[in-house]
């Protein structure tokens, strides 16, 4: 196994975080992890909805926000601490920027690019998939 | 209370800090550092207690010393 390949296609940020945790963690832990954030995944990252702290989510969403990053990192954070000490790429899928009309300058300063379903394949291939 | 024989190079603060906030401390720290660096990470966190020495197996690190100090836990670790 030489690392995960994470799809995260879900806006609510409970999941969003448990990718964040474990794509973090692993990556810190020199695991090659390449997070591939799709479809209302991307809406978790938007720079309006994090400045205002609108979580999408149940109770973890009410936890979240009530906790405002006091004690625990949020997902952003997170990936972008993560990044500095480990081998970690987020990626944007670009099929749902242009279905959102959105590009990255939307977004929150955690994606090394954007990516289409064929590269995130290529990347994906020597890796175990992981769906979110 | 409990004491431990070992004389941190560096502790880390992590008390007050979330799964997985203390082990993202603890490998940042521990990737910028010597080998035989003595750290005492710091945590209130009874989940980073568990979890952070399942990390340290899977390195060639070494655990020392797990010490119960009341409202935290002092975890020590030697780098390889």
């Amino acid at each position: 196994m030489t690392g995960y390949a994470i799809v995260l296609a879900s806006g609510d940020v409970g999941r969003v975080q448990a990718a964040s945790i474990i794509g973090s963690v692993a990556a810190a832990s020199d695991v090659p992890v390449e997070l591939f954030v799709t479809m209302d995944g991307l809406t978790a990252f938007e720079s309006e909805r994090v400045e205002r702290g609108a979580f999408e989510g149940g109770e973890v969403a009410e936890a979240m926000a009530a906790d405002g990053g006091e004690r625990m990192d949020l997902y952003y954070e997170q990936l972008a601490d993560a990044k500095e000490i480990g081998p970690l790429s987020v990626y944007a899928c670009e099929m749902a920027m242009d279905l959102f009309g959105t590009d990255l300058d939307d977004y929150v300063d955690v994606f090394d690019d954007t990516l289409g379903v064929a590269g995130f394949l290529n990347r994906a291939a020597d890796k175990q998939v992981v769906f979110v | 209370m409990s004491e431990t024989d070992y004389q941190p190079d560096q502790t880390i603060d992590a008390r007050d800090a979330t799964c997985p906030g203390p082990l993202m401390d603890l490998i940042g720290a521990v990737k910028a550092a010597d080998p035989d660096t003595v750290f005492e990470l710091q945590t209130s966190d009874a989940g980073s207690k568990d979890d952070v020495p399942e990390w340290v197996a899977e390195t060639d690190h070494e655990l020392l010393d797990i010490v119960d100090e009341g409202e935290h836990w002092s975890i020590y670790v030697r780098t390889a």
